[in-house]
């Protein structure tokens, strides 16, 4: 189709809107309120063009190319009211002495900062709009300040149209609207599931974690602790963002390097874990398969999840998995075998963890799971602490993991994409079922980022069916469809994130599509490079049952490795 | 001295039984096309404020291919100083159904709504009791008149926000959700209530169509001017004698004369506001303009929704801006930022003026303002928030005289 684009001709493909048009040849419009992937919802209206034959602009999320059509992108008439709104939206976002860029937690990653430079904003002329709306503390995982909100909508499109929880609305009218919860009971009162995706789409500092930064300082800087930390899989395909490295970069042993500088005692790692959850799950899997139990298996490391099966879908609980995440699998066995070990007393042992995720925070919090970890920060929180000390992290030469529960495997690395719990049980399962070695260790099938994919393992002769599930909005459709029996499985592997834990609601912003593919990939290359590719052949792993969980599913690991569940609806 | 043109007000209803339904009679003896044609045709435009031709429209509903197509009478009826609508719903509803039933059998839709504004108590027992009495009668449900075209019409109670008149605002409303307009495109004619072609018809419009119906050859189209055609019911307020719904044909006369036929002006006159706060205001001076959507709009102007106020000089301008604002702060729906925000600083901007007298640079703030919103807000309310308040600061406000 041809169209003419700032006075140049140009050919496109049909049925694509202007802005996409725009892009593809190169031209940047100001967006706002737009989130690729969703319906565009035309709110903020910077991405207005003129379009020849209209006589308003246009919003070029919404319209589609025509034959012909003459668009001018950055015209006198366009960059005029775009100044305009901009400039209204600055001075609606509450900033104050008190509320200032430089102490804002998104003042890295602000959206409204970018735009106002890129539209060319130099000074305000309209008063500033005191909102005087409280922060909301009521949630263990997220802080929501409404006083910064300026009112997009994109943490109510993504609560609904990516995850189908809900839990934030419009209220009001005109000036006076607000992003609320329902009855504006507050995050923590709500069936909010802690994903964090708000808190990734929000373009402003009005959404972000409940911070733990402080608490870590101070169990480092007291001599009477023995502090230990753990790094989850997809955080160190992620870390080196917030320093400038390219998305993907691989940085673990720079990681670990900072964690020390730090100040930690002792740098583990979730993979760890991961394995044994593995090795966990994995027998129950083959329980339940052998002896007829509860199936299809669902996997229950993404709390986010968790939180959503309780809230919605009570009646799928004894499909769960009863092993913990890998995070508190990791606390317990730090507080009860670790510590003994050390011969530090258990409150003396602090146990930190590094996450991808904003629900981990409510996690460690849950009366089932209390007292296993002490502390949880996300990745871009880690960020933070490292750039507070002065890190030179881009330049940091590579350190390894404390033993012994620094040695993975490849296995556990892929825990940090979607798809990467059920390969690395299926590896698990797959020898332990047939006793034979698996000759291809990769199940392609259950990778990339699809919401929703399926694969099917032949084992003893018997067509094992699993499912892969990212988001919650997914999640909803899978279960429905399992409800009413249209869809059976043998083991499903649910993830609340697109893309699962490397597109977690703690990870560096933004993540895009585009960012989630490199991190995707450099976590696969993790797994090609490791040695060890099984987590059943973890060897810290078979020593740990060795010495103290004698077998999985002893009593001993019933008691410290498993949960369980409740109903909230 | 202008006289009253008597097409769409020549019979007010008396009671269903005596109403003959002439109109529609004809219309279920013809095809679609004919009478998407014959509106076409008589060159009505849309009564509810932005004029869009009526006939077009239909056109465009019509080629939609849909199991379901929905038609709705918007009776939300907000803008200050307008009250035709009201006047149609209470003295004549049964022109007002007869033309929804038209209208519906023409572009091919079976379910329909009339959503009145919640505050019009008498319009809306009116109409729950014309609509009972019309299925009693056959004029709606199944094989309406014995023809085999089927309309199943609701009544719908708007809730008190002006902006529901906007027709995406309140197929929202319609459907149980926030009154906040919708994104454009997809228009209400492609995908409207519950994604389903859906057609929406002002009040006036409807009844006019079953006026229009009622004649073999085209009346309508022989009254007014080449590009304003036929009649527009005026609803005149303010500082008037008279103050009523006057029925004007386009061209016949001036707003000066159309102020006459009220009665004159009380007070000396000021300013006139032609077709409701979404328009600018004329000045005393400015008056000798002929009523027609052209001259109008050359005027800088426009007939809008045909609610005229007279405004004498006894009132204070700043107090009226003020009012003005107020209203349109407290009515847009605070979807899209221009006129979310935009609006709020105006009100604040007039604050700052009535506290501190007038100084040049509000006016151009304003002017600002009003091109952003005016050209990029995303609905009706919103482009036209801004006339009232802006055409009265340029024409009343300069440094040196205040």
């Amino acid at each position: 189709m041809k169209i003419y684009i700032n006075n140049r001709e140009y050919d496109m493909p049909q049925d694509i809107s202007i802005l996409e048009a725009v892009k593809k040849a190169n031209i940047k419009i100001p967006t706002l309120c737009y989130v690729e992937g969703m319906e565009p919802y035309g709110g903020c209206r910077l991405c207005v063009v003129e379009v020849e034959g209209s006589k308003t602009l246009v919003p070029s999320c919404a319209v589609k190319i025509s034959e012909g059509m003459k668009i001018k992108t950055h015209s006198e008439k366009v960059r005029k009211v775009r100044r305009t709104i901009m400039q209204l939206i600055v001075a609606s976002h509450g900033i104050s002495c008190e509320l200032n860029c430089l102490t804002c937690p998104k003042a890295t990653s602000c959206e409204l900062k970018t735009i106002a430079e890129e539209i060319g904003v130099t000074k305000i002329n309209i008063l500033p709009v005191e909102k005087m709306l409280p922060t909301d503390f009521s949630s263990y995982s997220i802080v929501r300040e409404p006083t910064k909100c300026i009112v997009c909508g994109r943490c109510i499109r993504a609560c609904s149209n990516i995850q189908s929880v809900n839990i934030f609305t419009f209220a009001n009218r005109g000036p006076n609207t607000i992003v609320t919860t329902f009855m504006n009971e507050g995050m923590g009162n709500v069936d909010c599931t802690n994903c964090g995706q708000c808190v990734m789409n929000c373009p402003t500092g009005a959404l972000h974690e409940v911070y733990h930064i402080d608490g870590v300082w101070n169990a480092i800087n007291d001599p009477e602790k023995v502090v230990v930390v753990q790094t989850a899989p997809a955080v160190r395909v992620a870390l080196g963002e917030p320093f400038g490295m390219e998305p993907g970069t691989i940085s673990t042993g720079k990681m670990v390097a900072a964690l020390r500088l730090l100040g930690f005692d002792k740098v583990f790692d979730t993979n760890f874990t991961a394995d044994l959850t593995i090795v966990e799950e994995g027998t129950e899997f083959i329980h339940r398969f052998k002896e007829g139990g509860k199936l299809p298996l669902f996997t229950s490391c993404s709390p986010g999840w968790i939180k959503f099966i309780e809230h919605n879908y009570p009646e799928f609980l004894p499909h769960l998995s009863t092993a913990k995440s890998p995070q508190q699998m990791f606390g317990a066995v730090a507080k009860h075998y670790y510590a003994k070990k050390l011969g530090v007393p258990k409150e003396n042992l602090v146990v930190v963890s590094i996450m991808p995720c904003t629900a981990k925070k409510y996690e460690m919090n849950r009366p089932e799971l209390v007292g296993d970890v002490d502390y949880v920060l996300t990745t871009r929180e880690l960020a933070k602490m490292i750039k507070e000390s002065g890190i030179d992290f881009k330049n940091l030469p590579d350190e390894k993991y404390d033993d012994p529960f620094g040695i993975t495997t490849g296995a556990a690395a892929i825990f940090g994409t979607s798809g990467g719990v059920m390969e690395a049980a299926l590896r698990t399962a797959y020898e332990i079922l047939t006793g034979k070695e698996l000759e291809k260790l990769d199940f392609v099938g259950v990778r990339g980022l699809n919401k929703v994919k399926e694969a099917e393992v032949e084992i003893n002769g018997k067509k094992i069916k699993v499912a892969v599930v990212n988001t919650l909005g997914a999640a909803r459709k899978l279960l429905e469809k399992m409800r009413n029996g249209e869809v059976e499985y043998h083991f499903v592997e649910f993830m609340a994130c697109p893309g699962g834990c490397i597109g977690g609601g703690g990870q560096p912003i933004p993540t895009t599509e585009e960012v989630l593919i490199k991190r995707m990939e450099a976590i696969y290359e993790i797994d090609y490079d490791s040695k060890l590719r099984k987590s059943h052949e973890n060897p810290a792993v078979k020593k740990l049952y060795e010495e103290f969980l004698k077998e999985p599913h002893s009593e001993i690991a019933h008691h410290l490795l498993h949960t369980h569940y409740v109903a909230r609806n | 001295m202008l006289e009253e043109k008597i097409f769409l007000k020549n019979d007010l209803d008396k009671s269903m039984d005596n109403y003959e339904f002439i109109g529609l009679k004809k219309s279920l003896g013809m095809n679609s096309e004919n009478i998407v044609k014959k509106i076409t045709d008589s060159g009505l435009r849309g009564r509810g404020g932005a004029g869009f031709p009526t006939g077009k429209k239909w056109e465009f509903a019509l080629a939609q291919e849909s199991d379901v197509k929905f038609l709705i009478c918007n009776a939300d009826e907000g803008e200050p100083g307008t009250f035709k609508d009201r006047f149609l719903l209470e003295n004549m509803p049964f022109k007002v159904l007869e033309g929804i039933i038209i209208a519906a059998y023409a572009v091919k839709a079976n379910f329909g709504y009339i959503y009145i504004r919640g505050e019009y108590s008498k319009a809306i027992e009116i109409f729950e009791k014309t609509i009972k009495d019309a299925y009693h009668m056959g004029l709606l449900g199944k094989n309406i008149l014995g023809s085999n075209f089927n309309f199943e019409l609701k009544l719908i109670k708007g809730a008190g926000a002006y902006v529901c008149g906007d027709e995406t605002s309140l197929i929202n409303s319609i459907e149980g959700k926030r009154g906040f307009s919708r994104i454009k495109p997809p228009y209400p004619v492609q995908r409207g209530l519950y994604d389903k072609p859906t057609i929406v018809n002002n009040v006036e419009t409807l009844a006019t169509v079953a006026e229009i119906m009622k004649y073999d050859d085209n009346v309508y189209a022989k009254l007014g001017t080449e590009k304003s055609r036929g009649t527009k019911l005026v609803s005149i307020s303010g500082d008037v004698k008279l103050p009523d719904v006057y029925e004007i044909e386009f061209g016949s006369g001036t707003i000066k004369d159309i102020v006459e036929l009220a009665g004159g002006e009380r007070g000396e006159l000021n300013f006139v506001v032609p077709g409701g706060l979404a328009t600018s205001v004329l000045k005393s001076d400015e008056l000798d303009v002929l009523y027609t959507y052209e001259d109008l709009e050359e005027a800088g102007s426009s007939v809008g929704s045909g609610g005229m106020i007279v405004v004498s000089k006894e009132h204070d301008l700043v107090d009226i801006l003020l009012n003005v604002s107020d209203f349109f702060v407290k009515e847009t729906c605070g979807t899209c930022f221009p006129c979310r925000e935009g609006n709020r600083n105006i009100k604040e901007i007039l604050l700052k003026l009535k506290r501190k007298g007038y100084k040049e640079e509000y006016k151009k703030t304003i002017g600002e303002l009003k091109e952003a919103i005016l050209l990029a807000a995303r609905c009706g309310f919103g482009q036209s928030s801004v006339n009232f308040i802006y055409s009265v600061l340029d024409k009343f406000f300069h440094e040196e005289v205040i």
